[in-house]
């Protein structure tokens, strides 16, 4: 489970280094991102730009993680590819968690518009 | 294990000129096998279909391999000299006009009929700021809603020991003419 730690100065981004967040690596990627994430600290994103696939292991482990933050302290999925979209959308979690939607990638978008 | 392959590699696992692609294999449920057979699937049918309706089957597939996984283990002594043994599964793929037809079989327990019943999302509502409900969120539960949301004519019936799925995955657009195949010059 590959994921890298980047501090920033309004709070902590965690880079998930993986293609796939499914079955074989869900509990290992939930265990791994709270224990990075700690008990106490600044607010954190988290990473997906480099996740190609997601099923609904790796949507749980999201939700998981999402569940074991403190309630002040914010959670913040960002740069997701259109696969994972798609999983937040057709379960319509992205109602729910906290979703960046980033200017420069377009990413709500099933297919771009002509 | 290694998941790149040469270009000579993948062009034996391209189809044929002239053909769409199939895709079969067999092996025990194990996330790992699960994973290889979606890369190798995956690589296949690239190109067959728009990339949204590749991504749709192998999501769709990913939620029913993994099911076998987690739920097709037999528990009781049945085989093995009485050991849990890990579902065998057969897995065909195939491209045809309308869509991208599955057949999934597995020796595993039998499928429980009402994953079959239409379903809603185990869905809560948070109001903004209600910290209490988000506890409530499910982390589970989704795999035969996003199933049953991806697929079309999914069908199952139990025979002997093995369970049999099948269902499609509609195209958007119908079958594009293969290039005909390169004459031999």
């Amino acid at each position: 489970m590959h994921m890298t730690l980047l501090p920033q100065q309004d709070g902590l981004t965690i880079r998930v280094d993986e293609k796939r967040l499914d079955a074989m690596v869900a509990t290992a990627f939930k265990d791994r991102v709270r224990s990075m994430i700690g008990a106490s600290g600044p607010p954190v994103t988290l990473d997906l730009g480099a996740v190609d696939f997601m099923d609904s292991s790796g949507l749980g482990a999201v939700i998981a993680i999402y569940k074991a933050m403190p309630p002040d302290r914010p959670l913040v999925l960002a740069r997701l590819t259109p696969n994972v979209a798609r999983v937040f959308r057709l379960t319509r979690m992205d109602t729910v968690l906290n979703i960046r939607q980033d200017p420069d990638n377009g990413i709500q978008m099933e297919s771009p518009a002509p | 294990m290694s998941l790149s392959s040469s270009p000579a590699e993948k062009r034996l696992r391209q189809p044929p000129p002239g053909r769409h692609p199939m895709f079969h294999r067999i092996f025990r449920a194990d996330p790992e096998t699960v994973r290889a057979a979606l890369l190798f699937m995956r690589e296949r049918f690239d190109g067959s279909a728009e990339d949204e309706v590749i991504a749709k089957l192998e999501l769709a597939l990913a939620e029913v391999l993994n099911n076998i996984c987690e739920h097709g283990t037999r528990t009781e002594a049945m085989r093995l000299g009485g050991r849990p043994h890990a579902p065998l599964i057969h897995l065909c793929v195939a491209r045809h006009v309308g869509g991208i037809a599955c057949a999934v079989t597995d020796d595993g327990r039998p499928l429980p009929l009402s994953c079959l019943d239409p379903r809603d999302l185990p869905y809560v509502d948070p109001a903004p700021g209600d910290t209490a409900s988000i506890l409530l969120l499910p982390e589970g539960g989704f795999g035969w809603y996003l199933i049953q949301e991806l697929t079309a004519t999914l069908s199952y019936f139990r025979e002997g020991h093995r369970n049999f799925l099948a269902f499609i995955v509609p195209v958007t657009e119908a079958l594009l003419p293969c290039p005909p195949p390169v004459a031999a010059s």
